[in-house]
């Protein structure tokens, strides 16, 4: 990374129709816990009507800002804001269902009892939904919470969060603690859910593989810091790799904003962004995968993509 | 809310029911068995302060000394249990299991969710103070002639009118701020029962600073326990009425030859030595009409207690929400 020029956040994807509310949107948003970032000046907007992926390693701030997002926990600076309602207050509650990592429903409740719950805590709640949700899946509603399978439980949660009728769904690493049957269960559930409803989908990972094919815009959050925000297309589009001589490397990155740069001997990688093509024939490039893109961002907390011209108007 | 509230306290409510239903038992059987057996040969105005009801008086302490003792405990085991097993659950039991990031998420705000819990969780441990109180109240008339009155003994104080419904409330209230504070269901238990412990005591050693004392000249205490009165201190005045210093025995020393083998009998010859030489008596004492008063105040006390508890309830689950 030597060689290459700072890199500046620069404008990547759309901002969505000028006339759309953002299904979140956070300004200078950060929490503390005795005295260290969890998450820090954290400000973004993410477009309605898409399935947003939050990745980033594990203790990145992920949870903290899910969190924040659905006024689970207060904010130590900034505000934010579900469709243009302050977080956590009365309007905004019946708009956002939440699926906390470990799932939590009551154990000692029926599967007929927690739907009671989701009916009695929710206006907007869809018991025909849930219902048929749960007969599909064969879930005794008679059956203790606590006797359910892994699987089952987080079908159960699920069916709480989608027939609470929200138009945005959080999901804090939905996957997590599954078998890989139940992986791809519960993904094509939500999946069959999103194009019932509508609904904004928020969902954390840490496994960028998760990502393929399922989202549609792409928050990547580093040591507490968003890095990237952006379409997910053109995101990935926005990158290339060039495989290349070692001597003439430094001549290729020179004016190009370089995410990565690796091997050894006289070939060399260089993963550039916003570039069309490099001169030098001896250089070859190809389209780069999301993951290895991601992958490269999370290895430099300093990288950034964010839609820069969204951030000047927060 | 209200099924909500019902069906995570469903154990609470049966529990403390059964506990109810098995006291009520323990009190019809005993006040039965009283009237049966003892009461039921007794002579024409016994048992009561007669000499002559001497025999029936002891025969009725002797039979019920175990539910005496028993009942004696209630007035700080009843709160205990409160707000061990109604309060120190509330939000505790939620962050233990992660369910506050299930309950805070649905549409009822966490102000609300809190208030109605508090509200409906409040009326029914009031409702079993009281309805605790009422059988307390039908049972002890049947032992009032050997048990001391409801006013002059705290555990029967704390067992009639309002209080155990004040108690139980208070206790409740504060098991619901430790469980806020502490967020762990076991330290909220512990620190709810220790702090009742602790206030317990200092209100029944308290009471009597309710209301300005009323004074007598007697010649001894029995006619005004007789009259269910709470005494709250006792003087030798000399003749301009002036409290004397010290312990009588300073002044009254036992004479030579005088039987001082008992503490009974050397007070009682202190006591005579003190009138022949001019003291009187004085006892100070509250009049048994004033226990409403005191019940009520009590109750003022312990309610505000409890709405400062439920104030730092609601703060402290909302400030420090995760």
């Amino acid at each position: 990374m030597s060689g290459a020029a700072k890199p500046r956040p620069i404008r990547a994807g759309h901002d969505g129709p000028a006339t759309t509310v953002p299904a979140f949107r956070a300004t200078g948003l950060g929490r503390r816990y005795r005295g260290s970032w969890a998450l820090r000046d954290c400000s973004l907007a993410l477009p309605a009507g898409q399935v947003i992926a939050l990745v980033g390693p594990n203790g990145a701030g992920k949870t903290t800002l899910l969190h924040l997002a659905v006024g689970l926990l207060a904010p130590s600076t900034g505000q934010a804001w579900v469709f243009g309602e302050p977080v956590s207050g009365a309007s905004a509650l019946p708009r956002v269902a939440f699926l906390a990592q470990d799932k939590p429903l009551y154990a000692d409740f029926t599967v007929a009892e927690m739907l009671r719950f989701g009916r009695l805590m929710n206006p907007r709640w869809d018991d025909d939904l849930a219902r048929r949700r749960l007969d599909e899946l064969d879930i005794p509603l008679d059956r203790r919470v606590g006797r359910l399978s892994g699987g089952q439980r987080t079908q159960v949660a699920l069916t709480l969060a989608v027939a609470k009728r929200p138009d945005l769904l959080v999901l804090d690493e939905p996957l997590a603690d599954l078998d890989p049957l139940a992986r791809h269960d519960v993904t094509r559930a939500l999946m069959a859910a999103v194009a019932e409803t509508n609904m904004t989908v928020l969902f954390s990972s840490h496994v960028v593989s998760d990502l393929e094919g399922t989202c549609d815009w792409l928050v990547v959050l580093n040591r507490g810091r968003i890095q990237v925000s952006a379409d997910l297309d053109e995101f990935v589009s926005a990158h290339r790799l060039f495989t290349g001589p070692d001597d003439s490397a430094d001549t290729v990155a020179d004016g190009h904003q370089v995410i990565a740069r690796s091997g050894a001997g006289r070939q060399v990688n260089l993963l550039l962004r916003g570039t069309a093509a490099v001169a030098d024939p001896r250089w070859t490039g190809r389209a780069a995968g999301m993951e290895e893109i991601v992958l490269a961002y999370l290895r430099d907390p300093d990288l950034a993509a964010l839609p820069r011209p969204t951030l000047a108007v927060l | 809310m209200l099924w909500l509230t019902w069906r995570q306290y469903r154990g609470q409510f049966l529990a403390t029911a059964a506990l109810l239903l098995l006291l009520g038992a323990v009190f019809l059987i005993s006040g039965v068995e009283a009237t049966v057996n003892v009461l039921r040969d007794a002579p024409p105005g016994c048992p009561g302060p007669g000499a002559g009801c001497r025999d029936v008086n002891l025969a009725l302490s002797e039979r019920y000394q175990l539910v005496y003792q028993g009942f004696g405990l209630l007035p700080l085991v009843g709160p205990a249990l409160v707000g061990a097993f109604w309060g120190a659950p509330l939000i505790a039991r939620e962050y233990e299991r992660g369910t506050q990031r299930l309950a805070w998420t649905q549409s009822v705000p966490l102000r609300r969710w809190l208030l109605v819990k508090l509200a409906v969780l409040v009326a029914a441990v009031a409702l079993g103070g009281l309805m605790f109180s009422a059988m307390t109240s039908l049972w002890l008339p049947i032992f009032a002639a050997v048990q001391p009155g409801s006013f002059a003994s705290p555990d029967t104080f704390n067992a009639t009118g309002v209080a155990p419904a004040a108690w139980w409330v208070f206790a409740f209230l504060l098991g619901a701020a430790a469980s806020a504070v502490l967020r762990r269901t076991l330290p909220a238990m512990a620190a709810t029962v220790a702090v009742v412990a602790l206030t317990v005591p200092v209100l029944v050693l308290t009471q009597g600073w309710y209301a300005e004392p009323m004074r007598a000249v007697v010649s001894g205490t029995d006619e005004l326990v007789r009259q269910n009165a709470l005494l709250t201190g006792e003087a030798w005045v000399d003749g301009t009425g002036r409290e004397i210093g010290g312990r009588p025995e300073e002044t009254c020393p036992p004479a030579p030859g005088v039987d001082v083998s008992t503490p009974e009998r050397a007070q009682r010859a202190t006591a005579a030595c003190m009138t022949q030489r001019g003291y009187q008596y004085v006892v100070f004492y509250h009049p048994a009409d004033r226990f409403w008063r005191f019940q009520l105040f009590q109750t003022a006390i312990l309610l505000g207690g409890g709405a400062a508890f439920a104030f730092a309830t609601m703060a402290f689950a909302w400030r420090r929400r995760t």
